[in-house]
């Protein structure tokens, strides 16, 4: 099975999707824009609150925080979402049809929501910086490679969640709560030594680095890169393990294509 | 059992939902068949009779309890999902389709997920719209076309990832009678001309008939006749019979009938009473002779019934309940 057909397949689709669903596509942009703009109005009284590791309570600091937010709920939802659509649409079981295993049409799907996630959180972060006249470093050689270390825990709790809604269908409940528990992971101190190894948390210092002190990729900590590695990876696989599991009791009581 | 000849064969496939602690159902019970290659095989069954949960089963989209499936000669089990490459399916209750693409984007896509995208592959797909009478919808969404096409779409987009072994539940389910005759005749069709291997699961005896070569009766979970369609009918043909006495029905003759005779059934006509009798066992006309003269019945005319699918069905499923 060439997976170069399956993800061009997918990135295609996703792509049609994206045009297809245009207005919802802006619609939630332009909501996320909004929220941010009540933060920012809110900004002074709030400062002393918020903290992204060095740069407590800046607010270049908030722009980060809220732009490596934004695109962990991007990456964390599309997955999760997209497994319930596709078992709502009653498209699931046709993916799970792939020769090349269901993981990687996910694992496609994934990189898609990715690239087509770079275009519109930009915006956003332009749209961000216009608004509040702090511009930040945009090295994107540092930035990209910090953001995917970043959102593999995301990632990981996409797929943790996607498993359960295989199983348990209606959770919607759970991810209004993840969106508050990631700001929690994206605000915790990272001189905490037990915050380390929580998701989002390190990476999320690392991309304030280079976005509000313009260092680059290889002046970074090379200890910090690895731990915010290892742990980003390590929830992934977390994540997968649990999808893995919630797959087998789907396939078990026969509930891939019920929802 | 010769596997190379065999594009499926499943043995001893037994699956049981199982209920919390308010107990379990047993859907399916031990299932064992096998489907020659360019076979077209169909799957009937009332409702919960396990015709999905079979292929599901062996599509692997539901685990059994136990039982083996090997598809042209190569475990199904070991060999997942890899083995994929030569299924393709409809199923049942389920949209199949991303309804926001076009029919075209979707034949593509799912093609693609099979590793089917040459230019010659697309050339096939062109061919598939043009026999499903679909060419001027192919850059229409989904969403826009009527049940009929939408469910024809689906049958494409099975069809386009040319897997060798193709699985249709329900195909025709939804589908006016002019759609439903088309589908089944391109369906005849594409099994002459490709060979390809089909299991069809219908509650459409007629689309049984005009379009499968054999079929497996399943109910309660368990196989209850495999068998050639036309040797099925002829079976039946010559068990049926039909009636018609000089008068009214005699006096408590109906119940006598349906006690002897499972299926059996008395109605008063216009010329007198009209019985029609299935006969399991040649010496049975005998035992019905019997009967009617018991009862002083004169017989005016006696000939076999008519015989279809939906009757030889009614008829495997009404003993079946009673030896239940």
């Amino acid at each position: 099975m060439n997976l170069g057909t399956v993800f061009g397949a997918v990135f295609r689709r996703e792509l049609t999707m994206i045009r297809r669903y245009m207005v919802n596509s802006i619609s939630s942009l332009v909501s996320v824009y909004l929220v941010f703009i009540l933060m920012f109005m809110g900004f002074q009284s709030m400062s002393n609150y918020v903290k992204t590791g060095a740069l407590e309570g800046s607010l270049e600091g908030t722009i980060v925080g809220f732009f490596v937010w934004t695109f962990t709920i991007y990456a964390f939802s599309d997955l999760s979402w997209s497994l319930i659509s596709e078992a709502q649409a009653g498209t699931l079981e046709q993916l799970y049809l792939a020769p090349c295993g269901f993981k990687w049409v996910g694992a496609c799907t994934v990189i898609s929501n990715f690239i087509f996630s770079l275009v519109p959180i930009m915006v956003l972060l332009f749209a961000m910086m216009a608004t509040t006249g702090k511009w930040l470093n945009l090295d994107f050689v540092s930035l990209i490679p910090l953001l995917l270390i970043t959102l593999l825990g995301a990632y990981g709790f996409g797929f943790a969640l996607g498993g359960l809604a295989l199983v348990f269908k209606r959770i919607q409940a759970f991810f209004q709560i993840m969106q508050f528990v990631f700001v929690g992971f994206l605000i915790v101190p990272t001189r905490l030594a037990w915050a380390k190894f929580l998701p989002l948390a390190v990476g999320n210092d690392l991309i304030s680095t280079v976005m509000v002190d313009g260092a680059r990729l290889w002046e970074l900590p090379l200890n910090d890169i690895l731990t915010a590695t290892a742990v980003g990876a390590a929830y992934l696989a977390i994540g997968i393990v649990i999808f893995s599991c919630c797959e087998n009791v789907a396939k078990s009581r026969g509930l891939l294509g019920h929802y | 059992m010769d596997i190379t000849r065999n594009a499926l064969a499943v043995e001893s496939l037994t699956k049981t939902f199982r209920d919390g602690g308010r107990g379990s159902v047993k859907a399916v019970d031990n299932v064992a068949f096998q489907v020659e290659q360019g076979e077209v095989v169909g799957l009937l069954g009332p409702n919960g009779a396990g015709k999905t949960t079979t292929i599901k089963c062996i599509l692997g989209l539901m685990r059994p309890d136990s039982g083996h499936v090997t598809v042209f000669g190569e475990d199904a089990q070991t060999n997942y999902p890899r083995i994929l490459s030569k299924m393709s399916a409809v199923l049942e209750g389920s949209r199949n389709l991303y309804w926001r693409l076009t029919v075209w984007e979707n034949i593509l896509f799912f093609s693609a997920l099979h590793g089917v995208a040459s230019p010659a592959d697309k050339r096939y797909f062109d061919h598939l719209l043009k026999l499903f009478s679909l060419e001027d919808k192919r850059n229409v969404e989904v969403r826009k076309l009527s049940q009929g096409m939408k469910q024809k779409t689906s049958v494409v987009c099975a069809l386009a990832r040319r897997a060798p072994l193709v699985f249709l539940d329900e195909p025709t389910l939804g589908l006016d009678v002019e759609t439903s005759l088309e589908l089944r005749s391109v369906l005849r069709e594409l099994s002459c001309e490709e060979g390809r291997t089909f299991v069809v699961s219908s509650h459409d005896m007629a689309v049984i008939q005009d379009v499968c070569q054999r079929v497996i009766i399943m109910s309660e979970g368990r196989i209850v006749v495999d068998d050639n369609v036309s040797h099925l009918m002829d079976l039946f043909r010559t068990r049926c019979y039909r009636i018609v006495l000089r008068g009214p029905a005699p006096e408590g003759l109906e119940k006598r009938l349906v006690h002897e005779f499972v299926g059996s059934s008395v109605a008063e006509g216009e010329q007198g009473a009209e019985i029609k009798v299935n006969l399991s066992e040649d010496e049975d006309i005998y035992r019905l002779m019997d009967i009617l003269r018991g009862v002083d019945g004169v017989i005016d005319e006696i000939s076999h019934e008519e015989i279809d699918m939906e009757k030889v069905y009614l008829e495997v499923v009404r003993k079946e309940r009673s030896f239940q």
